[in-house]
């Protein structure tokens, strides 16, 4: 997979505040500028809204407050042309196209040229090679995940967002693509968050973690990443690697006491 | 199998009653060997009415549809005019179709396309709101907008849906056709079964009803055969009520207020624009004029009042029959499920039977009475809420259903906690669905049989161009039917927010 033409594109949220008609605000006051073709985990805990920070950067839903460019343009207009992909916590497979024509749709949808070659290549390699003509109703939790990433992947997109990507997945799996992916978005050069629950998760995958606070969600710690490409499994034994979930941990813990502090006044 | 064991049955009890009422399969088959080509003749009329009227019925429906896609505004308000014009008496409204289109095929066209149109509306607009949002995300995260939601979403999300509708649409066609074959028409299967009723021909009458009931379960198979085929995946039952009006008392009465604004332009409107003559073709203000400050105003609203209170002392306690009978049988066959194994079939080819075109038979069988009026009407109801019934009492869920099987509980508890709730949301949907089919049913049977009631009224009022009180029992019998729906709507979204939540949101 080449890297595209265009230079990486960097994600800058500035005073993004989103509350919703009911009142509830689920993002309070977020500024974050993501350095592109970086790899960032937004990290939290259930609920805090994470995943509507990661719907905004989609262009999904627009902030109350504040406003996010994508290389210098709104959401949106990255979404026209193609260049943003999302992979949903559901994987959201439509029941009437087998796997492959799933995949595809994503290319489809972005109005790229069909391109079969790339589209087998990532069905192996999230190791679903031989499932091309299935119906998701015949593919178990896991592999449907594997699938809405495929078909993430399959625009060669420039901004990948990824929300709970491995929610669904076995220990296994989870440790294999863990191993897998990352290069491949990383070889592309594109911008990508993940959010994610799993502290050890987002120091595997990740050069950066943003530690967000319970809702609404605020930034309570920014962590560099500063392990080497390519990671391999054992690298979760390392000292370095558990010195970062401790530090990913105690920033979590001190948001969930404070905010239980807030409450109980 | 079954079917063999009810013709014996059948042919059984014809030989006891010694064939007055209830000709056996032997003595029907050998009339319709010596009548073959009259048969076949009227068969030819009756399907070709029926099949414009369900050509055009549908397509008319996907377009209301394809309305409501493009304007979402303005979906209360089809669904709310979709709603009126079904409920509408096909009995009475053939006969003004008489005088405005003249004799032909034209009104029996137009009854049948009336009668399919609703149900294949409403499970369209489900079935095009039927995917999940996450969907349409999908789509919109790659900056693509309503179209390729359509194209690539809705128009397939809806499709086992449109078969589902289009499948129903089949018998209720042929229903329309012989509705409007029985007021006034010189050809078709609905004019046989009107003479032969007269002449109390019983084997003939058994004839033609069996042909009618073919007529309506052939297509019908094949078109549930055609859908399986072309979408594997099998669409929910739809129970949701139509939305009308969502949101505060005001805007709802403001909704109501528009809709009622709404039909009461397109009633004149469209008559102005016909140009038709106000003799035959009444303006709402004939109406308002006629029953409220005519010289005869006071007689008319007597007379008016006197058949509407006959009509429904007797569709009431049918309908109510229907229901319970419905329900009843639906739970005591999951209590003996082989019994249900053998009577399922059964019961969802009788379903797809128009039992109206059945009336003669049925009054026929049991007397021009009260007998013979809630009979038919209980019957109209019982199918489909059976049917639906059965496929409620299924839903409850898996795994707690296996919660109640780990703390050993048995079936009756099973059934009162689990399965007789998940079965609510099914029984009143049928509940809604089935008042204007009561009241056609009722009607059917007053116009050809009994000689009370509004359907009467309505045969009376068309044999002495009495146009004021045809229209005038028009109106009620709409407007009477709209309500009972809206009650029992009301019913329904409590009984689904309490059992069936997630069946709300739709």
């Amino acid at each position: 997979m080449a890297p595209d033409d265009h230079p990486p594109a960097a994600i800058v949220c500035a005073g993004l505040v989103k509350r919703f008609d009911n009142g509830m605000t689920a993002v309070d006051g977020i500024d974050l500028t993501l350095a592109g073709g970086r790899t960032t985990a937004l990290l939290g805990p259930s609920g805090c809204g994470k995943s509507t920070l990661l719907r905004m950067i989609a262009g999904l839903e627009e902030p109350s407050i504040g406003g996010i460019t994508i290389a210098g343009q709104p959401p949106a207009a990255l979404c026209r042309q193609g260049s943003l992909s999302v992979a949903f916590q559901d994987p959201c497979l439509l029941p009437w196209l087998t796997l492959r024509q799933n995949i595809a749709l994503g290319r489809k949808l972005a109005r790229l040229p069909a391109d079969p070659a790339t589209v087998d290549r990532l069905i192996d390699l999230v190791g679903l090679g031989g499932f091309q003509q299935m119906r998701p109703a015949a593919l178990s939790g896991g592999m449907r995940q594997r699938a809405a990433i495929a078909r993430a992947l399959a625009t060669r997109p420039r901004v990948l967002l990824l929300d709970e990507p491995f929610g669904a997945l076995d220990a296994l799996t989870r440790r294999q693509l863990a191993q897998d992916l990352p290069p491949l978005w990383r070889h592309a050069g594109a911008t990508t968050v993940l959010v994610t629950h799993s502290v050890d998760e987002a120091v595997m995958l990740a050069d950066r973690i943003v530690v967000l606070s319970p809702r609404p969600a605020r930034v309570l710690a920014d962590i560099p990443v500063p392990l080497d490409w390519p990671r391999r499994p054992d690298l979760s034994e390392a000292p370095a690697f558990r010195r970062l979930v401790q530090t990913a941990l105690a920033a979590l813990v001190r948001g969930g006491e404070r905010s239980q502090a807030v409450a109980a006044q | 199998m079954g079917l063999l064991v009810l013709l014996a049955l059948w042919q059984a009890l014809a030989l006891a009653g010694g064939g007055y009422l209830l000709a056996g399969p032997l003595g029907v088959a050998s009339w319709l060997a010596a009548h073959g080509g009259l048969i076949l003749r009227a068969l030819s009329v009756t399907l070709a009415n029926a099949a414009w009227g369900f050509l055009l019925g549908n397509l008319a429906a996907i377009l209301l549809a394809a309305i409501a896609l493009v304007w979402p505004r303005l979906l209360n308000l089809v669904g709310g005019l979709a709603l009126v014009v079904f409920c509408l008496p096909l009995v009475a409204t053939g006969p003004i179709l008489r005088v405005l289109m003249g004799p032909g095929e034209g009104p029996q066209v137009v009854l049948a396309a009336l009668a399919v149109y609703y149900t294949t509306l409403i499970p369209l607009l489900a079935g095009l709101r039927a995917a999940p949002q996450v969907w349409f995300d999908l789509i919109r995260s790659y900056g693509r907008g309503r179209w390729s939601e359509l194209a690539h979403v809705r128009a397939r999300a809806a499709l086992p849906y449109l078969l589902a509708g289009l499948q129903i649409s089949a018998p209720a066609a042929v229903l329309g056709a012989m509705v409007g074959e029985f007021t006034g028409a010189e050809r078709g299967l609905g004019v046989l079964t009107i003479r032969f009723t007269r002449d109390l021909d019983v084997p003939a009458l058994w004839g033609v009803a069996g042909i009618a009931a073919a007529a309506s379960i052939v297509p019908y198979a094949a078109l549930g055969w055609l859908g399986a085929r072309i979408a594997d995946d099998k669409p929910p039952v739809i129970l949701s009520p139509p939305r009308i009006v969502r949101g505060s008392p005001f805007r709802k009465a403001a909704g109501t207020a528009l809709l009622v604004g709404a039909v009461l332009v397109l009633w004149w409107g469209g008559m102005e624009v016909l140009g038709l003559n106000r003799f035959f073709a009444k303006r709402p203000d004939d109406l308002a004029e006629a029953l409220l400050w005519a010289p005869d105003a006071a007689r008319t609203r007597q007379v008016l009042w006197a058949a509407t209170v006959q009509t429904l002392i007797w569709a009431l306690p049918g309908y109510l029959a229907g229901l319970a009978a419905g329900a009843g049988l639906a739970i005591l066959l999951s209590l003996l499920p082989w019994l249900g194994s053998l009577m399922t079939p059964l019961a969802v080819a009788l379903r797809s039977i128009p039992i109206v075109t059945t009336a003669p038979l049925v009054v026929v069988l049991t007397g021009r009475g009260a007998a013979g009026t809630m009979t038919l009407v209980a019957l109209m109801v019982f199918f489909p809420t059976f049917v639906a019934c059965q496929h409620g009492l299924r839903q409850a869920p898996g795994p707690i259903l296996d919660l109640f099987r780990s703390h050993a509980a048995g079936r009756l508890a099973r059934l009162l906690h689990l399965r007789i709730p998940a079965m609510l949301p099914a029984l009143f949907a049928s509940a809604r669905m089935a008042v204007p089919a009561a009241i056609l049913a009722v009607t059917v049977v007053e116009w050809l049989a009994t000689g009370r009631g509004l359907g009467s009224l309505m045969a009376l009022s068309a044999s002495l161009s009495d146009y004021d009180m045809l229209w005038l029992t028009v109106a009620v019998v709409t407007v009477m039917a709209a309500l009972f729906h809206a009650a029992v709507s009301a019913a329904e979204r409590r009984v689904l927010a309490a059992f069936a939540p997630e069946q709300t949101h739709a």
